[in-house]
């Protein structure tokens, strides 16, 4: 059984939600990324989602595009984010989402899959990889025992929906604004009826993301989805100690611990 | 077998690779595109300003002194006499249509030296459509004169300072832009690249330069070359001629420096498959499948990518593609401005300078060249080039 499975079994019968923090690999460089990691982990998360740098993150907002590129600085090869994920999982074996475009893995194909497989990889979660064109993927990670995460988004109508849930595996990530990634003050009011669309067609975990940043928010949240994500909160403050490795991860440990108290 | 297939592949390449927030509205363009494409009212007024607004059809021109020098019967086809100065106003045109009818009243698109730009603003003014442009920083401060173009013909140009602040970026920042206002906005894609339908809408736009070398002509010509960057001028001429297949056909790509050095822009001859900007096509990129900037004198060959279609005829090996550096091509500009008294863009110089590549094997053939644009906007980095040498 996946470990994403296992996971979301077990917050099912203890009635919590999920909070699954976003970090790229290598920001701002590949050690302090790893204590970031850690810190996030010993703060509440339950869950961590790695992004690996690329030259053109078409979906991601600026505060994501910066962390990219000042992780890109430091030339981060696939097989330095596999070592990564294999000392983490070392560190605290929680499931660990793999977030990256398609263009990296498609070059590596089934060697990134032996290669994810290896370093304990439990989802993939790529961002410009419809169902419509993910065959050549689910060829690569055929019996790994590693799941594609799919995304819905507030375009996606019912149909659409449908057709995309009978692909999804692990949990269905729903994208909460139509827009790229990066905090907002206020959440969606059309967020809570979408989820119960979703959980009307299935019973797979969904977990929210994009735009989220505060405890408000994840409150809310934890009423009627699974799981909370939240990425560009937490680079932001990488981006704003740049220069003082012990405040990022002070600020860093703080969100979370906070994130997870507000969380049921 | 007809290409695209009904999921947009043109053998292995193509697609839609894209954030599932696009997803639904790229699937609405499909939608409508295949409805409208064989509509008669459509063709009509698209055809209407084809010839009433772009000036169309362009001439077919006999270049005599080029001939003469290479002992061959060379023709020029003139998109360089278009309004706007190239071939990009006829996708331009037909995608603003296309837009109109489906009730979108706000255009964003990309642009690289200001080509596309220029004729994405001129048709939003035609059409009374909002026009919001993406350009890198870099290219802003190359292209004053297209920015204050643009400008002109009310558009609001976005310099964009992420990544490598030139085309590739700007198209990001466009398709960023889409993904927030997607249930108002078209966005207009400038080439026969990105998800499904584009490659094919823009395609069908541009073939009107083929079909009208096919009624200009008494016999079908040998050799035809173009020049190829996302290689939209180069898809609309050969398209129509792709069934003969005694027409053999070069896409001239951006060598730069030359392939060697690594600073070009030829993503056939120098990159290798990956998937970008919405589809799975050749590349420039690096061994972790992160993009490579291009560089090419002419800004408007200066993309890592080209559309999936090229990919597939690569493969196919009934285009062959090949290069010529930057230096060529300024000597062929040179040598057109000269011998025939035109100035071409930058861009088209490279397809006049194969001719020097294969000289051996034109003599006594036909060969015919799109002149894709014009070249008043290179007068800068040209004078800058000839003075650097």
């Amino acid at each position: 059984m996946n470990k994403i499975d296992t996971f979301f079994n077990k917050l099912k019968a203890a009635n919590r939600t999920a909070f699954i923090p976003f970090i790229s690999i290598g920001d701002p460089d590949i050690e302090a990324s790893f204590e970031i990691a850690k810190t996030l982990i010993n703060n509440g998360a339950d869950m961590i989602e790695l992004g690996f740098p690329f030259s053109d993150p078409m979906a991601d907002g600026k505060v994501i595009q910066k962390s990219y590129e000042r992780a890109l600085k430091n030339i981060i090869s696939m097989q330095d984010a596999f070592d990564f994920i294999k000392r983490l999982k070392a560190y605290r074996d929680i499931p660990v989402i793999f977030f990256t475009y398609y263009n990296p893995v498609f070059v590596l194909g089934h060697k990134f899959a032996n290669g994810a497989r290896n370093a304990g990889v439990d989802g993939v979660l790529i961002v410009d990889l419809p169902p419509e064109e993910s065959d050549e993927f689910t060829k690569y990670i055929k019996k790994k025992d590693i799941y594609q995460i799919f995304l819905l988004a507030p375009t996606t109508d019912i149909d659409r929906m449908r057709y995309i849930l009978s692909y999804a595996k692990g949990f269905v990530y729903y994208v909460s604004v139509t827009g790229v990634t990066g905090a907002r003050e206020t959440l969606s009011a059309a967020i809570r009826s979408k989820v119960k669309e979703i959980k009307k067609i299935s019973d797979i975990p969904v977990g929210i993301g994009f735009g989220i940043s505060t405890k408000e928010q994840v409150k809310e949240i934890s009423e009627y989805a699974d799981a909370v994500i939240i990425g560009s909160k937490i680079i932001q403050f990488i981006e704003n100690n740049i220069n003082d490795k012990s405040r990022i991860l002070k600020e860093i440990a703080e969100f979370s611990f906070n994130i997870r108290s507000s969380l049921s | 077998m007809k290409l695209p297939d009904n999921m947009g592949h043109f053998g292995a390449y193509g697609g839609r690779y894209i954030s599932e927030t696009l997803m639904p509205a790229i699937i609405e363009l499909e939608e409508f595109y295949k409805k409208i494409r064989k509509d008669n009212s459509f063709k009509k007024e698209f055809n209407y300003y084809l010839k009433n607004y772009v000036g169309r059809p362009s001439p077919l021109f006999y270049a005599k002194r080029l001939s003469d020098i290479y002992k061959s019967e060379i023709y020029l086809k003139r998109e360089d006499l278009n309004h706007t100065g190239a071939h990009k106003i006829n996708n331009t045109i037909g995608q603003a249509l296309l837009a109109v009818k489906m009730g979108k009243k706000r255009i964003i698109a990309e642009t690289g030296a200001g080509q596309h730009g220029v004729a994405t603003a001129t048709v939003c003014a035609l059409f009374d459509l909002e026009c919001e442009i993406f350009m890198g920083k870099k290219d802003v401060e190359r292209q004053e004169q297209n920015v204050f173009r643009m400008e002109l013909l009310g558009a609001h140009v976005n310099p964009v300072e992420s990544g490598s602040q030139t085309l590739k970026d700007a198209m990001n920042e466009a398709l960023r832009d889409w993904i927030a206002n997607v249930k108002n906005t078209y966005y207009m894609i400038g080439t026969v690249a990105g998800p499904h339908p584009y490659p094919q809408i823009v395609r069908d736009f541009q073939s009107v330069i083929g079909k009208e070398i096919l009624k200009q002509i008494k016999k079908l010509p040998d050799i035809m070359i173009a020049c190829v960057g996302g290689g939209s001028n180069a898809m609309g001429m050969f398209y129509p001629f792709i069934k003969y297949d005694k027409v053999k056909m070069y896409g001239v790509e951006a060598g730069g420096l030359g392939i060697k050095t690594g600073m070009h822009a030829a993503s056939i001859s120098g990159g290798r498959p990956g998937v970008l900007h919405g589809n799975k096509t050749y590349l420039l990129q690096d061994e972790f499948g992160r993009i490579k900037n291009a560089h090419s004198i002419a800004a408007g060959l200066d993309y890592p990518g080209v559309g999936p279609e090229h990919s597939h005829f690569a493969d196919k090996k009934r285009i062959i593609f090949d290069s010529v550096t930057d230096e060529e091509a300024v000597s062929a500009f040179q040598m057109l401005c000269k011998l025939e008294g035109i100035i071409p863009a930058l861009e088209s110089a490279h397809a006049i300078a194969y001719l020097e590549k294969i000289k051996r094997e034109i003599k006594g053939k036909s060969v015919i060249i799109n002149l894709s644009g014009r070249g008043d906007k290179d007068m800068h980095t040209v004078s800058d080039y000839i003075l650097s040498k």
